[in-house]
């Protein structure tokens, strides 16, 4: 068991195509098994800083300038996105990302590749076994299910390589409150289950907030603020900005 | 008569078909459009000439070495050309396969001289009569080798685990990637098969005809094949090798040979026009 | 001062250039095949026909980003108007010169009509598609007006000076690439250029600021393809007998090429391709077998493979330019000019 965080970035900065800074100077850590939520408005550059640790800036025109990210201790600043993967990280993209024409269990089969046949076995059983309405539809072509099940197949994808970390960007974007609801208490389970860390993006902070230990805010780039989330969450900046007027108490 | 030029057209379009699977396997798996698939293919004619006549290899032998050779110099295309090239726009992606096919061909007539060379493998000859139809052996086989290409390939890219990533990252680069996929290692690799799918059809190509860089034209009528076909999709490429092969056959029987040309790139202005996405493929959302 | 100077220099060269390469004399002292390059007036006469081309493939492929491989088929299309005009309806040399740019002008419009269907590798493939049919009908003119061997063009005359020899080529073709180029680049210079480069750059900016960009992709491919098209009547009259076999893929495909060495975008970058792939035979060979840099064996048979030797030489040359100057050569200058005046 390696001390310290599981996740440590130091410094981080970052730009696109040469010239736009996105990323400036960021500290941020994850324990083992600790959730940590990333907030911030749109376009704070919190996706960015997700592309940044898991080594898909360069897809997207953009370098890491400064800093170092660190995963158990591994340097992994600049490592190829498939190493980085192998090492344990993995992605809930904005958007889903599922591949439309693959099956769900197909789309999982690719989520465990980077592990043994045995443990992606397991692994995907275990992830049947969390969303049973996808164990309903293994056959069926991803493209077809609605916005959830897609969410639960772009989850259940990212889980089956038995990551160490996840990174999950704006889970709850384009779904229903309830279904967002239901997805967040498998969330719970699967820190239950497997002892997974995560890091939370979320521009609905109130969510993020209530399933997570530490929170950071990140603006233009910059976090502006950290700490637990009952402190992040009782904060003025976050009261005023992100959860409503002065006067409703936020939790 | 026209079961003649049918008959020779379906079988002469299957191999035609190897060669659209091949072009379409790439890009499908790495979105490039290989303008060098022809010259690829008349590679494989000449590979097929050194095993079998420097190299004195037998048959099969000559078949392995061609399919090695092929392999090794697709997965070395895509590395060294294809690769530095990621995410440019249309222009340089094109022109690269064209610079590509240049650099080809002269090779192959700085290797082997400019003339053709007579492939003569120790394939079934003679011919069969059915019915009114003449087919010859040779035909067959190169259709039967062709298939059976066609089907290990399907077979390949449906249940194995590299055909699985590579599919996955020709549906979504970008996830494939975020998933753990190495993409150039796929990347390569549909290369490598794409390469190996030119040269078998080049080696039949060779046999029927003459290895030179001649065939490169036949090879370059691939590309109405897939677009007509349906760029995305691996049974348009084989379907449209077939009508390729049935309209050349027809129109040089009945009209002359240079009626190919109009018979094929008529249709596939037609088809650009009017359902660009091919007869099988899927309509791309936004921009074509 | 200094501007007007070199100009003058330049000019005067351009002027003295073909009777030094006619007689091999500069002032009078003999000068050697290698100082010359290796170069003949019939080479330099044909490399002005091919700046024509490529400014005008310049124009529509690095300035307005339309890709065509189409560019060889227009040619064609220029020597057949010209050969009709002249042949079938008896017009003067400068005469069928209009019909063929006029040709071409309508025959851009019917090829840029796909684009307002299609867009990138598609529409590649529309215009190969219409190579193979533009000299499919060439081949088909030529069989049933004149002879399978070749079009016979008639006398370039103008006003009864007749052009019959490579001097006078010369001084026929080079005002009128001068023309070509500054009329080009003035275009670039004004509104509708600006829009076209802006549509290139980022076609739904350019829409949403009120471009018409569909209009403006059927002015700029019927401009191009005129002025390729004169081209190809004045290369179709300078050799006077064409056919259908000369006009290949190859040849699209070679103009693209030199667009992409001399540099995308800008004229002075098509000038500089068509200039290299005139030069890069003479130098390479004549490098290599007067400085004696290899073995005789090697030398003779560089000799002998001459032409694959170019063409390998030209297709790695393109390849390597792509991935590392992807701005060709121009860029190149550019770059290393700004670096000076840092």
């Amino acid at each position: 068991m390696t001390a310290g965080p599981l996740i440590e970035l130091r410094g981080l900065s970052a730009c696109y195509g040469g010239k736009a800074i996105v990323l400036r100077d960021v500290d941020l850590s994850i324990p083992a098994g600790g959730m940590v939520a990333l907030l911030g408005a749109n376009g704070a550059g919190k996706t960015s800083l997700i592309r940044a640790i898991s080594g898909l800036l360069p897809l997207h025109h953009g370098a890491i300038t400064a800093g170092s990210v660190r995963i158990g201790g591994t340097e992994i600043t600049g490592l190829g996105p498939d190493r980085i993967v192998r090492l344990g990280l993995a992605q809930v993209p904005e958007g889903r990302m599922v591949f439309r024409h693959l099956t769900v269990e197909e789309n999982l089969r690719v989520g465990a590749a980077v592990i043994s046949r045995a443990q992606g076995d397991q692994r995907i059983a275990a992830v049947y076994e969390l969303f049973p309405r996808l164990a309903e539809r293994r056959r069926q072509a991803a493209g077809l299910m609605s916005g959830g099940e897609q969410q639960m197949l772009a989850l259940g994808r990212a889980l089956a390589s038995a990551p160490r970390v996840l990174l999950i960007d704006e889970l709850s974007l384009g779904l229903a409150p309830i279904i967002v609801k239901s997805i967040y208490d498998q969330l719970r389970q699967v820190r239950a289950a497997f002892g997974t860390a995560m890091l939370v993006v979320e521009q609905n902070a109130r969510l993020a907030l209530e399933i997570c230990d530490t929170a950071h805010v990140l603006e233009r780039g910059a976090i502006v603020l950290s700490g637990t989330a009952d402190a992040v969450a009782g904060s003025e900046r976050m009261r005023e900005s992100y959860l409503g007027t002065k006067a409703e108490s936020a939790l | 008569m026209l079961m003649q030029f049918a008959a020779s057209g379906f079988l002469l379009g299957s191999v035609y078909g190897l060669i659209a699977l091949g072009f379409a396997v790439i890009y499908k798996a790495t979105r490039v459009f290989n303008f060098a698939q022809g010259m690829l293919m008349a590679v494989g004619a000449y590979l097929a000439v050194t095993g079998s006549v420097a190299l004195h290899l037998p048959v099969l032998g000559t078949f392995a070495f061609v399919i090695l050779s092929a392999a090794v110099l697709g997965a070395l295309i895509q590395t060294v050309l294809i690769r530095p090239l990621a995410g440019r726009p249309l222009l340089p992606m094109v022109m690269i396969t064209i610079a590509l096919s240049i650099i080809l061909r002269a090779s192959i007539e700085l290797i082997y001289g400019g003339g053709g060379r007579t492939l003569n493998l120790a394939l079934p000859s003679g011919s069969v009569l059915i019915g009114p139809v003449r087919i010859s052996a040779i035909h067959v086989t190169a259709a039967a080798v062709s298939w059976l290409c066609m089907g290990l390939f399907m077979a390949f890219f449906r249940f194995s685990k590299a055909g699985l990533l590579m599919r996955a990252t020709a549906d979504s680069h970008e996830a494939a990637v975020l998933s753990g996929v190495n993409a150039n290692r796929i990347n390569a690799l549909a290369w490598a098969l794409g390469t190996v799918l030119a040269a078998i059809g080049g080696l039949f190509l060779g046999q029927l005809q003459l290895a030179s860089v001649e065939l490169e034209a036949i090879g370059l009528l691939a590309l109405p094949a897939v677009v007509i076909g349906g760029l995305q999709s691996i049974p348009g490429a084989i379907i449209g090798g077939l009508l390729v092969g049935l309209i050349e056959q027809l129109a040089s029987g009945y009209i002359s040979p240079k009626a190919r040309d109009i018979f094929i790139y008529v249709p596939l202005l037609l088809i650009l026009l009017v359902r660009p996405w091919g007869l099988l493929g899927e309509r791309e959302l936004g921009r074509v | 001062m200094r501007r007007i100077l070199r100009w003058s220099l330049f000019a005067a060269f351009l002027v003295y250039l073909p009777f030094v390469l006619n007689s091999r004399m500069v002032f009078g002292y003999r000068v050697g095949n290698m100082a010359l390059l290796n170069l003949g007036l019939a080479q330099v006469d044909l490399m002005l026909v091919s700046i024509i081309g490529a400014v005008s493939l310049n124009f529509l492929t690095g300035c307005a980003g339309l890709i065509s491989v189409g560019h060889a088929a227009f040619f064609a299309l220029g020597a057949m108007a010209a050969a009709a005009a002249g042949q079938q309806l008896g017009l003067p040399f400068v005469a069928t010169l209009v019909a063929a740019t006029l040709a071409g002008a309508l025959a851009g419009v019917v090829a840029g009509l796909p684009s307002l269907r299609v867009r990138g590798l598609y529409f590649v493939l529309s215009t190969m598609a219409l190579h193979f049919i533009v000299v499919f009908s060439f081949a088909e003119y030529q069989y049933a007006f004149h002879d399978v061997a070749g079009v016979t063009m008639g006398d370039a005359t103008i006003l009864g000076y007749e052009l019959d020899s490579n001097v006078k080529w010369y001084f026929f073709l080079l005002p009128i690439v001068v023309l070509v180029c500054a009329m080009l680049q003035s275009v670039l210079r004004h509104r509708e250029g600006r829009a076209m480069l802006a549509m290139r750059d980022h076609e739904l900016a350019a829409a949403s600021a009120g471009i018409d960009v569909r209009v403006l992709r059927l002015k700029v491919f019927a401009f191009s393809s005129a002025i390729a098209s004169l081209a190809g009547a004045l290369q179709a009259y300078y050799l006077t007998t064409v056919s259908a076999e000369i006009f290949t893929l190859d040849n699209a495909i070679h103009f693209v090429a030199m667009i992409i060495v001399g540099g995308m975008g800008s004229i002075m970058g098509g000038v500089a391709g068509a200039v290299v792939w005139l030069l890069l035979p003479s130098v390479l060979v004549g490098t290599v077998v007067e400085m004696k840099m290899l073995p005789g064996t090697l030398t003779q048979f560089l000799v002998s493979h001459q032409p694959q030797v170019v063409n390998l030489t030209f297709g790695v040359l393109v390849a390597v330019l792509l991935i590392r100057a992807p701005g060709g050569l121009a860029g190149l200058y550019d770059d290393l000019m700004r670096r000076r005046r840092v």
